[in-house]
């Protein structure tokens, strides 16, 4: 049985996350109005103020949704409700504004069909639903089914697949779902704005093999997400482009299913299966279960070749795992975000543990007793037999070769001199906005980040790479140290599937199929893609903001000829 | 081909325009792809305390990627966990005793022996902190259950992540009041 928090009972709150500036120290421009009407992003006296830049504001205007309307006006968002679907049924999706409280803050917010997260949908393997979406918000806007190999018509690309759904429009969606496993769906116009303010939902892809996970007692959904707020709610966005562009935008609120304060019960010695789904803008999650014994089973597009035991779950932006959790002892479990993160001032790592969600486990023991099962790691043939197939693509020499990099102009002159002084050391993922008021002055007008193709020099948009269904096609991706400003990027591919073959010449031994991967600073990820899905697609990092800063390309593919 | 131009306006105009306008920083011509565990490699410097090793030069590749299912690995509390390839060169080996290396933190309140070096003056070992020092000492013996060295150390480098430094009272942000940042009164 799937729950949404269906129960509705939650307990008492604890929230370990605290707004910025109610428990601690604060810049004096901090929540005032400056130029614009933009609000000072918040940031705490442990980082420094850039000399030059006080009183600096981002070179685009502010947005906000719902502008001068009373947000008691508009009806409040309830939890994401469980909507199962058989083959050719329809759902019917309005895209539309509504009212949130999140951490006392009451604003305007987005909601498909008034939820948080959106419709949770339920659909078996191979099914096809109809999905009928009205933009009821004052921007465009489309659905991308991500991870999905999907009809490329419905891939929800402005542009390229569809033209973006102005307000009062519809546009019809036929989902076809080829592989079990969880996938999401969120805008991709402005997504930055858009799957911030609450547009993301989940569609699980449900096997006919009963036996496609391990027993557990019961599985919940995890949607991870974080939002960036101060005493006055959230801090507006970009208008014309966004900002935050440099690292994307960090939130300082944590939230699982749209709660700050997300609880779970259950009984001694339960095994709960975890779907997680990262919708976060930038943050990757590094997920910890208070101790508990943790197995991860799958990831975005399929089951790994075998269950493996972890420590803790790192999770980027757009990424899924499925893991099985047992609780072994009763007390209260800390599910948290547990991070070394970085004090640029200090030149230090700090230890930071944001509380995600509370466990409470009885004594009760849990019936019945699959600990026999859990303990068991499986290995799963079929999908060891599916990859079996592309082994002999493995040791090939890459058909193409991307970089990533950044470019800047226009920056703030404190800015550019700070980021070049202070790159001497990079971390391979960046686990905190370490540098909120120079990341928050850094707009898509200024940064563009770059997918530059080895071979040929074209980045971005130049890149034209045409392949043929049926194609295996090994990719080589380098995040380089030698930029601006180096950054992991999760990159995520459109209506194909990949595996993660290697990850600096470290073979990977435990594969799964994806549809989306991290790739650390430094890093050198090897690829191979399945080009399985005819069309016009796209890849892209799957930060909002750096996908909005031109990180991104298309290709295509063909049917050979006959 | 995918008509990108109008896909990039759909996403604002500002961005095409931003990205047609060219950059007024340089930026670094693609590199051939290389081996991503170089960018956190460092340098190991001879103390020349021991003879024969007043020009030796050492090398530490680390790569956080390893074995995890994930694109990097993590220990517990969220440190990075590297694996180390230790290197060196140009030395004449010791006659008697034996090099090892061990991992240290900067506090050095904190030891792990890595490995003895092989034949090849290699080594390799695991190390979950996201600062630290690899120190290489002439031990008198090969001892896996050795807590802590004994013997002089022959080589030493920092972490790069070392080179985050502390900007407190000085440079760009001498403005700052350091007692709000922790640092006395």
């Amino acid at each position: 049985m799937i729950s949404l928090h269906s129960t509705g009972t939650l307990l008492a709150v604890v929230t370990l996350l605290a707004l910025p500036g109610a428990s601690s120290a604060q810049h004096e421009m901090h929540g005032m109005t400056m130029g614009g009407g933009w609000r000072m992003v918040p940031m705490d006296m442990s980082m420094p103020m850039l000399p030059g830049i006080e009183g600096a504001v981002p070179v685009v205007g502010p947005f906000m949704p719902g502008m001068g309307m009373d947000p008691a006006m508009l009806p409040e968002a309830r939890p994401s409700e469980v909507v199962p679907l058989a083959d050719m049924d329809t759902l019917d999706i309005s895209v539309s504004m509504v009212r949130r409280t999140i951490s006392g803050q009451e604003m305007i917010m987005f909601g498909y069909n008034g939820q948080y997260p959106g419709p949770l949908i339920q659909v078996p393997k191979d099914a096809t639903v109809i999905v009928r979406v009205t933009n009821e918000i004052e921007m465009p806007t489309t659905i991308h089914w991500h991870g999905v190999r999907i009809d490329n018509r419905f891939d929800g690309v402005p542009g390229v697949t569809q033209d973006p759904i102005e307000r009062g429009e519809s546009f019809t969606y036929e989902v076809n779902v080829p592989d079990a496993g969880m996938y999401w769906y969120h805008p991709h116009v402005r997504e930055d704005v858009q799957q911030d303010l609450g547009l993301f939902g989940n569609l699980l892809v449900t096997s006919p093999d009963s036996e496609y996970y391990g027993p557990a007692h019961r599985e919940e959904v995890f949607v991870l997400d974080d939002i960036l707020m101060d005493e006055q709610g959230a801090l507006p966005w970009g208008n014309e482009s966004p900002t935050h562009a440099l690292m994307g935008r960090f939130g300082n609120v944590m939230m699982v299913n749209g709660e700050t304060d997300y609880r779970l019960e259950a009984r001694r010695g339960e095994v709960v299966r975890f779907y997680l789904t990262n919708v976060a803008n930038s943050r990757t999650f590094n997920v910890t279960f208070g101790g508990a014994k943790v197995k991860v089973v799958a990831s975005d597009v399929s089951r790994f070749e075998r269950e493996q035991w972890v420590g803790s779950v790192v999770i980027a932006p757009a990424e899924r795992y499925v893991v099985d959790v047992r609780f072994d002892h009763p007390g209260e479990i800390l599910i948290a975000n547990t991070v070394q993160a970085i004090n640029h001032f200090r030149g230090e790592f700090y230890p930071q543990v944001d509380t995600l969600s509370i466990v409470t486990v009885s004594d009760e023991a849990a019936e019945p007793d699959v600990s026999a099962a859990f303990d068991t790691l499986r290995e799963h043939d079929d999908v060891v037999a599916d990859i079996e197939a592309f082994r002999p693509h493995f040791g090939r020499t890459p058909d193409h070769e991307l970089v990533t990099t950044v470019r800047v102009q226009d920056l703030h002159q404190s800015i550019v001199l700070s980021m070049e002084a202070d790159t001497l050391y990079v971390p391979p993922m960046e686990w905190n906005d370490a540098m909120p008021m120079m990341n928050w002055l850094s707009t898509a007008e200024e940064v563009t980040w770059i997918l530059e193709d080895v071979a040929t020099g074209a980045q971005n948009g130049e890149i034209d790479w045409e392949f043929e269904v049926g194609d295996v096609v090994k990719i080589r991706v380098h995040n380089t140290p030698d930029s601006f400003h180096p950054m992991n990027h999760p990159i995520h591919v459109h209506g194909q599937r990949f595996l993660v073959l290697s990850m600096d010449d470290v073979q990977n031994q435990n594969l799964v199929w994806k549809d989306t991967a991290i790739v650390p600073v430094g890093s050198t990820m090897d690829m191979l893609v399945e080009m399985s899905n005819p069309g016009e697609w796209m890849i892209h990092c799957h930060i909002a903001e750096h996908l909005h800063a031109g990180m991104m390309f298309g290709f295509t593919v063909t049917q050979p000829a006959p | 081909m995918i008509p990108i131009l109008a896909l990039l306006a759909s996403f604002g105009a500002s961005v095409l325009s931003g990205a047609e306008a060219g950059a007024s920083l340089p930026h670094a011509p693609a590199a051939v792809c290389t081996d991503g565990s170089s960018y956190y490699a460092f340098e190991l410097v001879t103390t020349k305390n021991i003879p024969g090793t007043g020009l030796a030069t050492g090398a530490v590749e680390a790569s956080v990627a390893a074995t995890s299912p994930f694109s990097v690995q993590l220990s517990a509390d969220g440190s990075y966990a590297y694996d180390l390839h230790v290197s060196l060169d140009r030395m004449n080996v010791p006659r008697e005793g034996q090099l090892v290396a061990w991992v240290t933190t900067p506090d050095i309140d904190q030891i792990v022996r890595m490995s003895a070096l092989d034949e090849h003056l290699r080594a390799s070992g695991r190390v979950d902190w996201n600062k630290y020092i690899v120190v290489i000492t002439l031990e008198a013996s090969d001892d896996p259950d050795q807590e802590i060295w004994t013997g002089p150390i022959v080589m030493r480098g920092m972490s790069r992540s070392g080179m985050m430094h502390t900007m407190v009272g000085h440079g760009a942000l001498q403005q700052e009041n350091c007692a709000a940042f922790g640092y006395g009164n």
